[in-house]
C-alpha cells in the first residue's frame, strides 16, 4: 500500500520518466514504442503497469516517475474502474500537473456517452488534463505520443520557464455546465 | 539506439489485477534542445471538449432553424434545446394498451423483431394525406424497381402500399400519432381474391418525446424520431429514400448502447411481479482473442429479488434511478465473477432478453407483451432523439 511519490527520488540528468497505466495492456506497448522513437533529444524511460500500486520488488531501481498516464478504454467499464482504484495510490503531489488521462474510442458509436462524461468528471475532479487518442491507426498513436511527450517534458522540468502545475492550469479538464445539470434532474 | 525490456513476475498470483512493471530505456544523442513552440502547438490540439463542442453545435443548429422559421432573429437559449441523458425513469406500470389502441394494430407491432433507425423531423408531413402518400410511395417503388429494365418483367413489380395511423400510442398531446406502413406484393397471375402478402412493414413513432424539444420545433415539422422496419433491406432503402426526398428528413441507424440495454433489463425485471418474465438472459462479448460470448441466464425470481434489494435504497417508489440500474447489473456481474472468475465489466453487453421482449446492441428490438409498450417506446424515442443530429 505504498504511495507513489513524485519527489522522493532525485531526477536524472536530461531524463524524463513516464508511467503508462492500462488495465487491458492493449495500447501501452504500442504507445511506449512510439514515445521512445519520437523523442530524440531527451532520454525517455517508459514504464508500464497494469494498475497501481507498483510492486515493491524493484522499488530501489525504479527512477523518479515524472508523469503518470492512465489509459482508459471507453469500450470497457472495467478500464475506468481500474483507473479509479489506481488513483488512490498516488501521492497528492502528482496532481500538480504530473497526472494525465488518455481515453480511446471516444468516437465509437457503440460506447454509451455516459462513460466519457464520467471520465471527464474524474479528470476534472483531479484537475488533470484529458487527452483523446486513436489507438487503431499508426497516425493516431503518433499523435498521442506527441501530446504525451509535450506534457512529459514540462512535467519533468525540461522546458525552461514552464512547470507541470503551470501547464495543468491551462490544460486541465473542465466539466461543462450542461453535464453538471444532469445531476439535478 | 538501444532498447531493452525487463519483465518482472506477478507478485501475487491470486490477484486478478496482476502488477507488472516493464521498463524501456532509450538512450539517444544527448542534445539539449527543446522546441517550446512545437510543444505549445501540440498541447493546443488536445480535443478536451469534444462532447461539449458536439452538444453546442446541436443546440446552435437547432436555434438556427427556429430563427429561420420565426423570420426574425429571435433568441433561443441553448438550455431549451439541449437534450440530456436521463438519469431516472418512471417505474413501468402494466396497462392494458388495447383499451386505447385498436387490438389488431397492436398485434401488428408486438412479437416481431424490428430494426431501429432514427429520423429527423419530417417537413410538411400531414396525417390527413396518408392516402396520397400510399400512392406516391408505391409509384416510387415501382419506378425504382423498373429502372434499367426495358420491359416489365416478373410479378414482383406489383406493390401496394398502405399508410395507416395507430391512434392512442401517443402519450402527450405534443407527440405525433404513430404511422404504420405496410407494403403488400400483388401477384400478377394470382386470383383476385388471393390474400396479398405483406412483404415489408415499418412504423414511425414518438412516445413521450422530450417536451422542450417538441415545443421548440417549427409548426411545419412533425417529429416521429423512431423508425422501426421489418422486411428486405432493398425495400427499406427505397422507403427511406422516398421519405428523404418527400419530407426533407434524414435517417440513420439507431443502436442500443449498453446503458440502455441495462435500463431495459432492469425495467423488464421490475415487471416480474405482474407478468412472469420466465427468464432474464444477458449476452456479453469479451474482448479476448478470439472474442468470447458469454450468455448469462438468470432465474426470474432471483433476478427480481436482486432488483428488489436494489430498489429498497430508493425512497420514492415511482422512479428508478440510473444508480439502481448499475447496482443491479454490478450485482449480476459480481455473482458471475465469484463463480467463473470472469469479470464481465471488461466486455460489452450485447443482448438482453426476457419473455417480455428482447433487444440487441445493433438496434433490434422485439416487444412480446403489449402491456409495457409505452415504457419501451419511450426509452427508444429518447435514444433516437439523443442520436439524431439536430
Amino acid at each position: 500500500m505504498s504511495l507513489l511519490k513524485p519527489f522522493s527520488k532525485l531526477p536524472g540528468l536530461n531524463t524524463a520518466n513516464i508511467l503508462l497505466v492500462e488495465n487491458e495492456e492493449q495500447f501501452q506497448q504500442k504507445l511506449a514504442d512510439t514515445v521512445v522513437l519520437q523523442e530524440k533529444t531527451v532520454n525517455v524511460n517508459v514504464r508500464l503497469a497494469r494498475s497501481l500500486p507498483l510492486p515493491m520488488e524493484n522499488e530501489e531501481s525504479r527512477p523518479r516517475i515524472d508523469l503518470v498516464v492512465f489509459i482508459i478504454h471507453l469500450t470497457s467499464e472495467l478500464s475506468f474502474q481500474s483507473a479509479e482504484t489506481s488513483l488512490n495510490y498516488l501521492d497528492p503531489g502528482y496532481f500538480q500537473g504530473k497526472v494525465c488521462f488518455l481515453v480511446t474510442s471516444a468516437r465509437n458509436v457503440s460506447v454509451p456517452p455516459e462513460r466519457l462524461v464520467s471520465v471527464r468528471k474524474l479528470a476534472a475532479s483531479f484537475h488533470c488534463p484529458l487527452l483523446c487518442a486513436e489507438d487503431q491507426t499508426p497516425e493516431g498513436v503518433t499523435t498521442a505520443a506527441h501530446r504525451l511527450l509535450a506534457i512529459l517534458k514540462v512535467a519533468a522540468g525540461l522546458v525552461p520557464m514552464a512547470t507541470g502545475l503551470y501547464l495543468s492550469t491551462l490544460t486541465r479538464c473542465t466539466v461543462p455546465s450542461d453535464i453538471d445539470q444532469q445531476n439535478f434532474e | 539506439m538501444m532498447l531493452y525490456l525487463t519483465t518482472f513476475p506477478y507478485q501475487d498470483s491470486s490477484c486478478i489485477m496482476g502488477k507488472r512493471d516493464v521498463q524501456i530505456h532509450f538512450l539517444s544523442l544527448l542534445v539539449l534542445f527543446f522546441s517550446v513552440m512545437e510543444e505549445r502547438n501540440s498541447t493546443e490540439e488536445t480535443p478536451r471538449n469534444n462532447a461539449l463542442a458536439q452538444r453546442r453545435s446541436k443546440s446552435y443548429r437547432h436555434s438556427m432553424r427556429s430563427c429561420v422559421e420565426a423570420t426574425h432573429l429571435t433568441y433561443t437559449s441553448g438550455l431549451l434545446t439541449a437534450l440530456r441523458i436521463p438519469r431516472s425513469r418512471k417505474a413501468p406500470k402494466s396497462r392494458d394498451i388495447t383499451k386505447q389502441v385498436d387490438p389488431d394494430q397492436v398485434a401488428l407491432l408486438v412479437k416481431k423483431e424490428w430494426q431501429l433507425s432514427y429520423v429527423t423531423p419530417l417537413y410538411q408531413f400531414r396525417h390527413t394525406q396518408l392516402k396520397s402518400y400510399s400512392k406516391q410511395l408505391s409509384a416510387f417503388i415501382v419506378s425504382e424497381k423498373q429502372q434499367g429494365l426495358a420491359i416489365e418483367v416478373g410479378q414482383e413489380l406489383g406493390f401496394k402500399v398502405n399508410f395507416s395511423v395507430v391512434l392512442g400510442l401517443a402519450e402527450t398531446d405534443k407527440d405525433a400519432e404513430t404511422v404504420f406502413i405496410q407494403i403488400l406484393s400483388k401477384q400478377a397471375f394470382g386470383a383476385k381474391d388471393d390474400a396479398q402478402k405483406v412483404v415489408w412493414s415499418g412504423w414511425l413513432t414518438c412516445v413521450n418525446g422530450d417536451l422542450d424539444y417538441l415545443r421548440s420545433l417549427p409548426l411545419e415539422f412533425v417529429s416521429l424520431p423512431l423508425f422501426c422496419t421489418r422486411g428486405p433491406e432493398s425495400l427499406t432503402v427505397l422507403v427511406k429514400s422516398w421519405f428523404e426526398k418527400t419530407f426533407d428528413c434524414c435517417f440513420g441507424p439507431l443502436g442500443i448502447n449498453s446503458t440502455n440495454l441495462q435500463w431495459l433489463a432492469s425495467l423488464w425485471t421490475g415487471c416480474h411481479p405482474t407478468i412472469n418474465i420466465q427468464y432474464l438472459k444477458l449476452v456479453w462479448t469479451l474482448p479476448t482473442l478470439p472474442p468470447m460470448d458469454v450468455t448469462y441466464t438468470v432465474h426470474p425470481q432471483d433476478a427480481w429479488e436482486l432488483w428488489d434489494s436494489m430498489r429498497q435504497v430508493d425512497t420514492t417508489e415511482d422512479s428508478i434511478s440510473i444508480d439502481e440500474v448499475t447496482g443491479f447489473i454490478n450485482g449480476l456481474q459480481a455473482h458471475f465473477f465469484r463463480h467463473f472468475r470472469i469479470d464481465l465489466s471488461a466486455g460489452s453487453l450485447m443482448q438482453i432478453s426476457t419473455a417480455l421482449g428482447s433487444s440487441h446492441h445493433s438496434g433490434k428490438i422485439k416487444i412480446a407483451s403489449p402491456n409495457y409498450i409505452p415504457t419501451i417506446l419511450q426509452l427508444l424515442t429518447e435514444c433516437a432523439l439523443l442520436k439524431m443530429p439536430i
